[in-house]
């Protein structure tokens, strides 16, 4: 363990939604071999914003995609909300995902023939549960999305694109949303919408957000910043401020 | 340009393979054909040559009028004349009539439509046919039988059998079994026996007649010199010289004209169908992938390709995977040929078999279809690449530019479709030619399939908005997903579905033309027979021997016994049936549909009145008072006055004439008498008496006794294998089809990899991904089904309307309508395997980071 410890215990504790212990993630063999992780062990807590940097080839989109049970690690353990992960098959793995786990990806990746409110509910139908109306009334509200809802994602912008798939990611209440460069495709004042409503999610509806990001201004609204370097935690620091979290990543350059 | 070609084709291949497999079935279907007949037309040939190995110069008879199946005969004593010319080594006369040994009880007749023949025999030095045990026979009684039919019915020389003739059956003794030409050549399913010229001219009333003269040359004598020293000889004009070769060319052709090119011009039609529906297919896939390689297009552009370099390349792709499936085609119609030849064989067509036959004219044929559709069907989808701005290259997203004639294509489709309604009306209603008819007919089809295509585009959201509710209430989630990706494109879906259409539509139009002739014929015995019992000819050229009416007429039960005969006759230019009747009995036993007279004119047709069968009278533009001039197939001539008019396309279907009137008409070997109507006495079984006529009858093996409801039968089962033949062959086209919509599926997939992704990611199981696709395939499927289905009924009604007068009956065919849906639903099911299985498999990762 080389990574200083701030804000949070990398160790797993009651309470820890996430919890990765000692991953390892190797491509290729041999000389070839590359170690995209290399013995992480991280825990995020319940209602926590964490962000995660690094530069790229740092394994952190490797480590996003391990913990949300999209990839498989070649050595160490994930609990996402209780249940390991390894040993699961691809279906207890979908259906984990679909019951525990919500999404924003970098392109939105809405479906483009449903309306607005169609990509809101599209998990809970796939699940073949039905949305808690209030609840769904709540995240229309804080979206903004009220007047848009019947449209089309061709006929709205990039941040209300997003701001759909962030609601989309609230509805069924995972126990933890992953966020993949959820402000990478947007501009600024767009971004600011989406990351508002992502830091609303954890004040307000006490929910976990998990993110990998390039943007320092994105990462400065987190509660914890995690930094990656040649598939290790280098930094996990508590709040930081645009300026620290760009300082911090030139130190890793 | 063209290795950038060559190089797309193999990054893309299983779009490519997809592509191909649309076109290459077509092609092997038409390779297969042509293979096929080729090999069937050099049987007949070699068959012919073979026959007429040994025989120099044929005389045969001259019919009065073409196109009549009808044996006509010559004067045996032709020969003597024949005999005195200078040259003729031996001439004989020769009777080739139908009949078949009857062995130890079991008849040992041909299968599957090919002749059961009886030859008189010939000397050695003229005969085709060779004793490999025992000997030619000689006398009375005597018969030699094809070494076939021996080891079938386990004849051996010297056993006392029985021989089924015109005249009944009578004794034989078998003196002989028999090898044809050298032994190599296969007769097909036909059978053989060889019998004294005597006993064949008594037995089938041809005493004085012949069917040829052969003739063998002596030696130094060529063929040619001979026919014409033997033609100076003949003053008859009606008598035809030929030599040996051209006269098993003639007859080799005329045969090959009856079977040969049926089953080629069958065939090709049905090819002709699957190619159309590959052609869809091609249009179809190319449109899609030109839209998917907007950007790749774009980029050529910007980087200096032109547009003619543009089309160059979509049409030479097009242009490669024609060839490599036209190729592919061609061998696999080799396999093709050689399994139907099989399957003939099998189920009792026994086609008489060659080796395999590929010849330029077939490579020509399928290369040129193969690589020319596909090219054509790539014409628009390539144009329309050409229009892609070098500009879109750098724009996310960039989609196809609308086609310039986009907004037209309602109004095209509308207009190619009036076209098509109006070329079917032509095809029915007019009076040109059949072929010209059929080709009106089946043009027509074709536009109206094109139109509905092109305007299926406006019923696809509609169609998905009704099917989304029930589909979305089975599959929920991913059935509204189904629905909505099936709806996306509405173009696409649209001529994806209408590829299945018309398969489908035209199985459904099949089912009810065919049914259309079952209730034609159901209906005329319901309608106009009033007799429970018919006794008809089993072949033998549809006679009967005059001894059975008496036979009948004496079984206990029997109120009436109503004999009808007749003969072939030429009007005008046409081919008639002249019906010879007992005016005083047959009234009891049929039911006139009258158009203009009554009962009444029976009495009083004499030897110079007849009635004339409406549609005919038509056709003649004869009304009562007017007169016909027949010639008949004997050469002799008559002229009736028509008394009266009636409806009758199926059972008396002709000009009607008292018997007497027809007798000077008939040639020498018929009687007269082809049907016997009997109607049972009140209160008596038709069951006893149907049991009676059949013992009475039992020495007339070419009577056949059904009850009203077995011929019903036997037609419903003639037409039934045609049915079941039809829907194998359209079957083809279905298949292709289901590629097609395995195309659009695996395209579409293709496109929408990043979505699957995130299905995926979000909590989609494989299982429900797969659902989704197969929901996608099967809404797909139920449109083309639907509209398929629809189609047809229209065909069917048009063409029942149309030919009405021939008695074709429009029937709903309800239950198998619903079938025909079940199983376009299946069909959707089937396409769907391949790409759901490959969506299922995608990668999450790999999917959600795919641009």
């Amino acid at each position: 363990m080389s990574a200083e410890t701030e804000a949070a215990t990398p160790t797993s504790a009651v309470g820890d939604v996430v919890v990765a212990t000692d991953l390892t993630k190797i491509y290729g063999e041999g000389d070839s071999e590359v170690r995209a992780l290399d013995g992480v062990s991280v825990s995020f807590p319940k209602g926590q914003l964490a962000a995660v940097m690094g530069p790229s080839g740092s394994g952190k989109s490797t480590l996003m995609h391990i913990l949300a049970g999209l990839d498989r690690p070649t050595g160490g353990s994930v609990l996402v909300d209780g249940t390991e992960l390894a040993g699961l098959n691809d279906q207890k793995l979908t259906l984990l995902r679909r019951d525990k786990i919500g999404f924003v990806f970098q392109f939105f990746n809405l479906l483009p023939m449903l309306t607005a409110k169609e990509n809101i509910e599209l998990p809970m139908k796939i699940a073949g549960a039905k949305p808690d109306p209030e609840w769904e009334a709540t995240l229309v509200e804080a979206t903004g999305l009220g007047t848009r809802l019947t449209h089309k994602p061709a006929e709205l912008s990039g941040g209300q694109q997003q701001r759909v798939a962030v609601a989309r990611a609230l509805l069924s209440k995972p126990a933890v949303i992953f966020g993949d460069e959820p402000t990478g495709n947007l501009d600024s004042k767009t971004s600011g919408e989406v990351l508002d409503l992502l830091r609303r999610a954890v004040d307000e509806f006490d929910q976990t957000v998990i993110m990998v990001t390039h943007d320092a201004s994105a990462a400065a609204i987190a509660d914890r910043v995690l930094f990656l370097r040649d598939g290790k935690i280098v930094r996990d620091a508590g709040r930081l401020s645009a300026g620290e979290i760009l300082d911090t990543i030139k130190t890793l350059e | 340009m063209f290795g950038l070609v060559l190089r797309g084709l193999a990054t893309r291949k299983l779009r490519s393979a997809l592509t191909a497999i649309a076109i290459l079935l077509g092609v092997t279907m038409i390779s297969g054909t042509l293979v096929l007949t080729d090999q069937i037309d050099r049987a007949f040939v070699q068959i012919f040559q073979a026959g007429n190995a040994k025989i120099d110069v044929v005389i045969k008879q001259k019919p009065p009028f073409e196109n009549v199946q009808t044996s006509v005969y010559l004067d045996a004593a032709v020969v003597d004349q024949v005999r005195k010319v200078d040259g003729v080594k031996t001439a004989d006369p020769f009777i080739q009539s139908e009949g078949y040994l009857i062995a130890n009880g079991e008849s040992l007749n041909s299968t599957g439509g090919a002749p059961s023949f009886v030859f008189s025999n010939l000397p050695q030095d003229l005969n085709p046919y060779t004793p490999i045990d025992g000997r030619l026979p000689e006398a009375s009684g005597e018969v030699a039988v094809a070494k076939e039919i021996a080891d079938k019915g386990k004849v051996k020389v010297g056993s006392k059998q029985q021989l089924a003739t015109q005249d009944g059956i009578k004794d034989v003794t078998v003196v002989g079994i028999l090898q044809y030409g050298n032994g190599d050549t296969s007769l097909g399913g036909s059978t053989t026996v060889l019998a004294p010229l005597a006993d064949v001219q008594q037995w089938w009333a041809l005493e004085g007649k012949a069917s040829y003269i052969y003739v063998k040359a002596q030696d130094g004598v060529s063929q040619g010199e001979l026919k014409d020293r033997v033609r100076a000889a003949l003053p008859q004009q009606d008598l035809i010289v030929q030599t040996g070769r051209e006269d098993a060319d003639e007859q080799a052709g005329q045969l090959n004209d009856l079977i040969g090119k049926i089953i080629r011009y069958a065939l090709l039609a049905f090819a002709g169908v699957a190619i159309l529906v590959g052609a869809f297919i091609i249009y179809n896939t190319f449109s899609i992938t030109v839209a998917q390689r907007t950007r790749e297009f774009a980029m050529l552009r910007t980087i200096g390709a032109s547009r003619r370099q543009i089309l160059a390349s979509v049409i030479g792709e097009a242009f490669l995977i024609g060839l490599l499936a036209s190729v592919a085609g061609i061998v696999l119609g080799l396999g093709l040929a050689w399994g139907l030849g099989k399957l003939f064989g099998a189920i009792g067509f026994g086609l008489p078999a060659t080796g395999l036959i590929l010849s330029w004219q077939t490579v020509v044929v399928c290369l040129a279809v193969g690589i020319g559709i596909t090219v054509l069907a790539s014409i628009f989808p390539a144009l329309r690449a050409t229009r892609i701005a070098p500009i879109a290259a750098l724009r996310e997203g960039a989609t196809l530019p609308v086609g310039r004639f986009a907004k037209f294509t309602p109004a095209i489709a509308v207009v190619i479709g009036v076209l098509g309604g109006a070329g079917m009306a032509y095809g029915l209603i007019s009076s040109g030619s059949t072929t010209g008819r059929l080709t009106t007919l089946a043009g027509g089809a074709i536009l109206i399939f094109l139109a509905v295509a092109m305007l299926s585009r406006y019923i696809v959201r509609p169609v998905v908005s009704v099917l989304g509710v029930p589909i979305g209430a089975v599959a929920g989630g991913v059935g509204r997903i189904a629905s909505e990706n099936a709806a996306r494109n509405p173009a696409r879906t649209a001529v994806t579905a209408a590829a299945l259409m018309i398969g489908i539509g035209l199985v459904v139009f099949v089912t009810i033309f065919v049914g259309g002739i079952k209730a034609s014929f159901t209906g005329a015995i319901d309608s106009s027979l009033k007799s429970e019992i018919t006794v008809s000819a089993r072949g033998f050229g549809g006679t009967i021997p005059a001894a059975v009416l008496p036979a009948v007429q004496g079984v206990e039960g029997v109120q009436t016994a109503s004999p009808v005969g007749g003969t072939a006759v030429q009007i005008g230019n046409g081919g008639y049936a002249l019906i010879g009747i007992d005016p005083t009995t047959l009234p009891e036993v049929y039911a006139f549909d009258w158009t203009d007279g009554s009962d009444a004119l029976l009495g009083t047709l004499g030897t110079d009145k007849a009635l004339v069968e409406s549609t005919i009278a038509e056709e003649l533009k004869v009304k009562p008072g007017g007169t016909v001039d027949v010639l008949s197939i004997s050469g002799a001539k008559a002229t009736f006055t028509v008394v009266g008019t009636y409806t009758d396309p199926t059972i008396l279907n002709g000009i009607v004439v008292d018997q007497p009137a027809l007798k000077p008409l008939l040639q020498s070997n018929a009687t007269g008498l082809n049907t016997v109507f009997v109607r049972v006495a009140d209160g008596t079984s038709v069951e006893t008496v149907q049991a009676g006529v059949e013992e009475a009858l039992k020495q007339f093996p070419t009577a056949q006794v059904q009850s009203n409801q077995e011929q019903k039968d036997q037609a419903a089962s003639g037409v039934n294998t045609i049915l079941v033949i039809f829907y194998a062959l359209l079957a083809l086209s279905v298949v292709i089809s289901l590629f097609g919509i395995v195309n659009t599926l695996v395209l579409s997939i293709f496109e929408r990899t990043r979505e699957i992704g995130m299905l995926r990611a979000v909590g989609t199981t494989r299982r429900q991904l797969r659902a989704m696709i197969r929901w996608e395939a099967v809404i797909t499927s139920i449109i083309g089904g639907v509209l398929g289905v629809l189609l047809g009924i229209l065909f069917g009604w048009a063409v029942c309307k149309g030919l009405e007068s021939d008695g074709l009956v429009f029937v709903f065919p309800t239950s198998q309508i619903l079938i025909f849906l079940v199983l376009s639903i299946v069909a959707g099911v089937l396409a769907a395997i391949l790409p759901a299985r490959r969506a299922a498999k995608l990668d999450v990762l790999a999917a959600l980071s795919y641009e």
